[in-house]
């Protein structure tokens, strides 16, 4: 990779993505409102949001929570940055890991009991969601060779007529990293289902909040970005299966029951982990000249 | 002088061991200790320096040292014997004279072939194993220097027992020194035998019923080590009737042809690492003073089980014996994992956290690629260093609070704020990029990710990691409104330079990983594997393996970027607010309380969550114990086909 071309693909990382972000979180506002018989907010919101926000007073219960949350972004930025780069899938999980600790720590290290509670949650959702995603890596590995996500990109032949699950587990993902129901029990960033008041951000507002929007957008490109490693090229391809990925989780955002956390642990641990595991078991079954 | 550095890194700690009993005051000890601390990691840095070495002691005058060897280990299993006959325990009791028996029986019928022309052999992983045990062993004395007084005040012991105690930590350490350097097996089966007999009587050094008990455990569970290690000899000595059967070199040149021998040696090894089935010991262990625990767990004792099994890899590569090792310790991984979620105690959650890794590493010696063999000798050396910084930090805390609960260090930050910040720091090196431990695990996912069985358990077993110290580092910052923090946590210098080197051999190895993989890893993968299969290389700025690649550099300038974005933030002036209960204003007090609807104040509080439904010990240990046990019967049933 040249130089200019990683300098590029850093731009694109670090400056496009959060408007492509945003754009993503007016639409899916947007359509959760249609859905509901709502006119729904402007496409742009979540940016006159995020600059409401910023110049609000900066208020807190803990300052090492803001420092937290300050590291969720940062580490947001990286994951995307690595896998625009075309970096190693299994560090990137690894640095978005790293964010989903900050973000976890810091809602422990706030007062409210809302907060704490909440926060218990997203441990759990946490212990959900990581191993579907280090399941997709090792499915992408056996039929790339190679954890890399260059190397995911350049694959000649779609992925996912052989790994349909992981579409499915990637919409539960989508669901539990976008706070979205059934997996919105520890805190649901514009309205509410069934967590806490709002779990571990209880007690975070203003300039710190505007991190955590912020943080969201880079998290819905990086998303999008993983799915479409599933149908790499063309890349269009790509974008409309994370694409539809986002559309599919807020469908089911909007059409899901009340679920409890112990609901959410016990569905991936027994359905979506097994799934995974008899996908990649076809995976490797099948292992053909690539894996 | 370079034939000077094996009998100093050996003997000289066993000497002090001596002068230690001998010379009781507290100054003596202090001197000793100190000198032994200066004595070992200077030698262990000559070692370092040297590079490989082959080395047979000199014969004294009119004495063999294979002699010396055969006495010592005699006095060795008398001493078992006396100890399971006094506390009147059967199992042991039995252990130890069949061990007696067997040893006699190959001392008298195959003598002449416990000879090694090179008694110690040197190479990579033998440096890093003493580094380890001189380094972190050492901080780990001094800190106890410290403890030990504050201990034994607290428990009104008089006269002081820290003789005995000092005494056996040293003679540790030797022992330790020796059983990774020595090249015959006889020899290191008597190290061995040493590390087992200090870690009984240390466990037991309180002489509280619970100590005693535990003591006792490790005892049994240690004497059947033993046991597989004395039938491995047998074995071999009886199959090979030429060459040098107990030559470790020679045993590990290959794949070889007596299984069955090395996988009675891993089985020792397993019960050294305290994998399941033999967990119970280990987790017992903790009723020790912490700085037992410290020693056990980071750089002795366990560590030479999964030592002693890394260093048998080639001689299993491609056997279904190797296979199943990968197995019984990508179980262990998984199992304790888990049931680590369910634990309240820090010390235990600490122990199956140690517990968990040895799994792994024996999991990837197990699989025993090139990248897979790297892997496990990255995660023993970040494991040791990591993990002797928590339980030194959870001695310092359970000193001060006097609870290992993790519920109780409740917003220690501002009780402890510069101890807390160590075992954050402690748990950040063993769980998260770019520290070494995660680069380790990287390593191990990236060297399974084509052996479906192991790829999954790793992934679970990881996933369970990470509640587990997440839990805890919540709890440690969790604080309640009204809480003020104390202007100064005052720490003792025996505690605060131990701890706070260690932390800093934590985050420079983590920084050096790349120099860590080029000096210490990469040899001794060349020198197991055919030629030309390499693991991982190592540029200035990444790891690479065939199938991926870690930006170490990358990652660390982002870290510390982002570490300077959240200072900023954090420190600019905010207003103090108080904490939304439901529009209800908080109390004023000490704990959080709100009024509802006019009625007495009620405290809120939350703890944290253990799962006790999914993931409690009761619910789980009964099939874990069979299931590892039958992979055991399999193990051997493997090797003796």
């Amino acid at each position: 990779m040249s130089i200019v071309d990683t300098v590029l693909r850093l731009l694109l990382a670090v400056v496009v993505a959060p408007w492509v972000g945003m754009l993503l979180v007016g639409l899916d506002r947007k359509l959760s409102a249609r859905l509901q018989g709502r006119v729904g907010p402007p496409l742009t919101q979540p940016f006159y949001d995020l600059v409401k926000l910023l110049a609000k007073q900066g208020d807190t219960t803990s300052r090492f929570q803001t420092a937290c949350l300050a590291l969720f972004l940062a580490s947001n930025v990286v994951s995307l940055a690595l896998v625009l780069m075309g970096g190693d899938l299994l560090v990137m999980l690894f640095v978005l890991a790293f964010g989903a600790v900050a973000y976890i720590v810091g809602g422990f290290s706030a007062k409210s009991p809302y907060s704490q509670l909440g926060t218990q949650r997203e441990l759990l959702q946490l212990l959900t969601y990581e191993p579907l995603l280090v399941f997709l890596a090792v499915g992408i590995y056996l039929r790339t060779g190679s954890f890399l996500a260059s190397a995911a990109f350049s694959h000649a032949e779609p992925l996912l007529p052989e790994m349909p699950v992981f579409v499915l587990t990637l919409i539960a993902v989508f669901g539990i990293k976008l706070r979205k129901s059934p997996f919105d029990i520890a805190s649901s960033p514009h309205h509410g289902h069934q967590e806490v008041v709002r779990g571990p951000l209880s007690e975070v507002a203003g300039p710190s909040l505007a991190l955590v929007e912020l943080a969201h957008w880079y998290e819905v490109v990086l998303l999008v970005a993983l799915a479409s490693l599933l149908w790499a090229s063309p890349i269009w391809a790509g974008a409309l299966v994370g694409l539809g990925c986002l559309l599919a989780s807020i469908v089911v955002d909007n059409v899901a029951a009340r679920l409890t956390w112990s609901w959410m642990l016990r569905f991936g641990w027994l359905v979506a982990v097994p799934a995974s595991i008899l996908n990649l078991i076809y995976l490797y079954a099948t292992r053909g000249g690539g894996g | 002088m370079r034939d000077l550095l094996i009998p100093t890194l050996v003997l000289f700690p066993m000497a002090a061991a001596g002068a230690a009993l001998v010379l009781r005051g507290r100054a003596w000890r202090s001197a000793i200790v100190g000198l032994v601390a200066l004595v070992l990691v200077g030698s262990a840095a000559l070692l370092a320096s040297n590079g490989l070495l082959r080395y047979s002691p000199g014969p004294l005058t009119r004495f063999d040292w294979n002699r010396l060897v055969v006495l010592a280990d005699g006095v060795l299993l008398v001493w078992f014997l006396a100890l399971a006959w006094t506390r009147r325990h059967l199992g042991a009791l039995a252990l130890a004279l069949a061990q007696a028996a067997g040893y006699v029986v190959l001392e008298v019928r195959f003598g002449e072939r416990l000879r090694v022309q090179s008694n110690f052999a040197v190479d990579w992983l033998a440096i890093a194993m003493v580094l380890l045990v001189s380094v972190l062993g050492s901080a780990i004395a001094l800190y106890a220097l410290e403890y030990m007084d504050e201990h034994e005040r607290h428990h009104g012991v008089s006269p002081s027992r820290q003789p005995r105690f000092f005494a056996l930590i040293l003679l540790f350490l030797g022992a330790m020194n020796g059983l990774v350097l020595s090249n015959n097996l006889a020899w290191t089966y008597l190290f061995w035998e040493i590390t087992t007999l200090c870690c009984v009587l240390l466990i037991g050094h309180d002489g509280t019923p619970e100590a005693v008990a535990s003591s006792n455990r490790a005892l049994w569970m240690n004497l059947v080590g033993g046991c597989a290690f004395l039938a491995a000899m047998l074995m071999l000595a009886s199959a090979q009737p030429v060459g040098e059967p107990m030559s470790v070199s020679e045993l590990v040149r290959g794949p070889t042809p007596y299984l069955a021998p090395v996988a009675l040696l891993c089985l020792a090894g397993f019960t050294k690492a305290a994998q399941m089935p033999f967990q119970g010991w280990l987790l017992g262990a903790m009723v020790a003073p912490t700085p037992v625990s410290a020693l056990l767990h980071s750089s002795t004792m366990v560590k030479a089980g999964v030592y002693l099994v890394i260093r048998l890899a080639p001689a299993m590569q491609d056997t279904g014996l190797s296979n199943v090792v990968a197995l019984v310790g990508a179980f262990t991984f998984v199992a304790t994992a888990m049931l680590a979620i369910s634990q309240r105690n820090a010390k235990r959650v600490l122990a199956y956290s140690t517990i968990s890794n040895l799994g792994l590493i024996i999991a990837c010696a197990g699989l025993n690629t090139a990248m897979a063999v790297s892997a496990a000798v990255m995660l023993l050396l970040f494991h040791a260093v990591s993990k002797a910084l928590l339980f030194l930090a959870a001695g310092a805390i359970e000193q001060r609070l006097g609870t290992r609960e993790i519920e109780r260090m409740e917003s220690l930050v501002l009780r402890m704020p510069f101890t807390t910040m160590l075992t954050v720091l402690g748990v950040l090196t063993m769980l998260l990029p770019p520290f070494g431990v995660l680069v380790s695990k990287w390593a191990a996912l990236e060297s399974a990710a084509r052996e479906p069985v192991a790829m999954v358990l790793f992934v679970m077993g990881s996933a369970f990691t990470v509640v587990f110290w997440v839990r805890w580092v919540g709890r440690l910052v969790a604080v309640e409104p009204g809480q003020e923090p104390e202007l100064k946590e005052s720490i003792p210098p025996l505690f605060l330079w131990p701890m706070v080197g260690i932390a800093f051999v934590a985050v420079a190895l983590s920084l050096l990983v790349t120099q860590v993989m080029l000096r210490f890893v990469a040899p001794v993968v060349a020198s197991y594997m055919e030629l030309g299969s390499q693991g991982f290389q190592a540029t200035v700025s990444d790891l690479e393996s065939r199938v991926g690649s870690f930006p170490i550099l990358g990652l660390t300038l982002s870290l510390l970027i982002a570490l300077a974005l959240a200072l900023l933030l954090a420190s600019s002036r905010r207003r103090q607010a108080v904490p939304y209960l439901c529009g209800e204003p908080p109390m004023e007090g000490p704990t959080l309380a709100a009024r509802a609807g006019g009625d007495e104040p009620a405290p809120i509080r939350v703890s944290g969550t253990y799962l006790d439904r999914y993931f409690s010990e009761d619910r789980h240990s009964l099939w874990m114990t069979a299931a590892a046990s039958l992979l055991l019967v399999a193990m051997l049933g493997v090797a003796s086909l």
